[in-house]
């Protein structure tokens, strides 16, 4: 084989790995995110306060605390946070990009973002506005 | 061949590559600490100089700005076969418009000794030999653009999903506002910086240089490179 076509190939198979990497890469995020979720969500029907708030972001659950005035464990549990059946096959889509996701159910709407610990909920029984961001129940800032 | 002699004998190239990697790497470093001020600004978890380099928002930064300036040079090279501007060094005389002669462009029976091998070639060897240069630059300039999208709708559906908006699909980005002001807000500059150049090189001079017609030439000498 030529030179030039050993360079062509060793490009043309770089490429198709760095894409199968990133192809890859993807589906695991959306699966982790997906999974972080269904964590949540399961949380919400037993109503399991603690486990709810793990699930949740630093900045959104510092919120809850702030807003209701006690623990966030006991605070989030008066919020009106529309939950779902935590089943894979109740989960409607699952949005990555990049550090970021969105999972949405039947009954509910979930954003949530990467941190050290894994996918955490920033913003929770989110419903669409046209031509605006979703209006959450639960968000941080 | 002695390091300083390649050296000289490669400056050019040499003197941007380097300047290319240091600007790159300034861009990495500055585009990771303004994405980082983001992060932080939305109590999300700011990211490592390598997962920034790695991500879309790099990506799409850096895929903008090249295939902006590969298209300027295909344009240019393909133009500049038709179109000339009467006194710029950039361009050739007016009598030379289009693709001219095999003679003139030592071709196929007028190819010489030390001409290129598919240059003497004919046929479809000689055709693509013969607009290589803007094919190549076409080609990069497109594979850029289209790596702009790829990346670009990413970073956009990430930031779109940081401020609790719904992402949207490639097709419906590559019409999106942040798309084509993207592309044009490098597109305009490109062109711009071509016209001024084949403009401003008919009456002004620098010596020495390629680029600039000798300091004695008068001003409405066409294709003279000093």
């Amino acid at each position: 084989m030529p030179w030039r076509w050993q360079w062509g190939a060793a490009a043309a198979t770089g490429a198709a790995l760095v894409l199968t990497t990133g192809c890859g890469a993807v589906e695991e995020r959306r699966t982790a995110a997906m999974a972080a979720a269904l964590d949540f969500e399961r949380a919400l029907g037993v109503r399991d306060g603690g486990a709810v708030c793990q699930a949740l972001a630093p900045e959104t659950r510092e919120e809850v605390a702030q807003s209701a005035k006690k623990s966030c464990a006991q605070g989030i549990l008066d919020e009106e946070v529309p939950s779902a059946d935590a089943v894979p096959e109740d989960v409607q889509s699952v949005d990555v990009a990049g550090r970021q996701a969105r999972v949405v159910f039947p009954a509910d709407t979930l954003f949530l973002s990467q941190f050290p610990g894994g996918w955490k909920v920033v913003a929770a029984g989110c419903t669409p506005r046209p031509q605006r961001p979703y209006r959450c129940t639960l968000k941080g800032g | 061949m002695t390091v300083r002699r390649f050296l000289r004998d490669n400056g050019l190239g040499l003197a941007f590559g380097t300047a290319f990697l240091l600007a790159v790497i300034g861009q990495a470093f500055a585009g990771h600490a303004e994405f980082n001020n983001q992060l932080t600004a939305d109590g999300l978890q700011p990211v490592s100089i390598g997962d920034y380099i790695a991500s879309s928002d790099f990506g799409v930064d850096v895929m903008e700005n090249w295939q902006s300036e590969y298209l300027q040079f295909f344009l240019y090279v393909f133009l500049t076969v038709w179109l000339v501007q009467r006194g710029s060094p950039e361009s050739k005389s007016v009598d030379k418009i289009g693709v001219e002669s095999d003679k003139d462009q030592r071709v196929g029976p007028h190819a010489r000794p030390d001409s290129p091998r598919w240059a003497a070639a004919g046929g479809m060897r000689l055709k693509v030999y013969a607009s290589s240069l803007g094919q190549v630059m076409g080609a990069i300039f497109v594979l850029s653009w289209l790596a702009q999208s790829i990346t670009g709708v990413s970073a956009y559906n990430e930031e779109q999903l940081r401020q609790l908006q719904p992402p949207i699909s490639w097709p419906d980005y590559i019409v999106s506002a942040d798309f084509w002001s993207r592309t044009l807000q490098n597109w305009q500059s490109e062109f711009l910086a071509i016209a001024s150049m084949a403009i401003l090189s008919i009456y002004l001079r620098q010596r020495g240089s390629p680029e600039s017609k000798p300091v004695g030439a008068p001003h409405h000498a066409t294709g003279v490179e000093g």
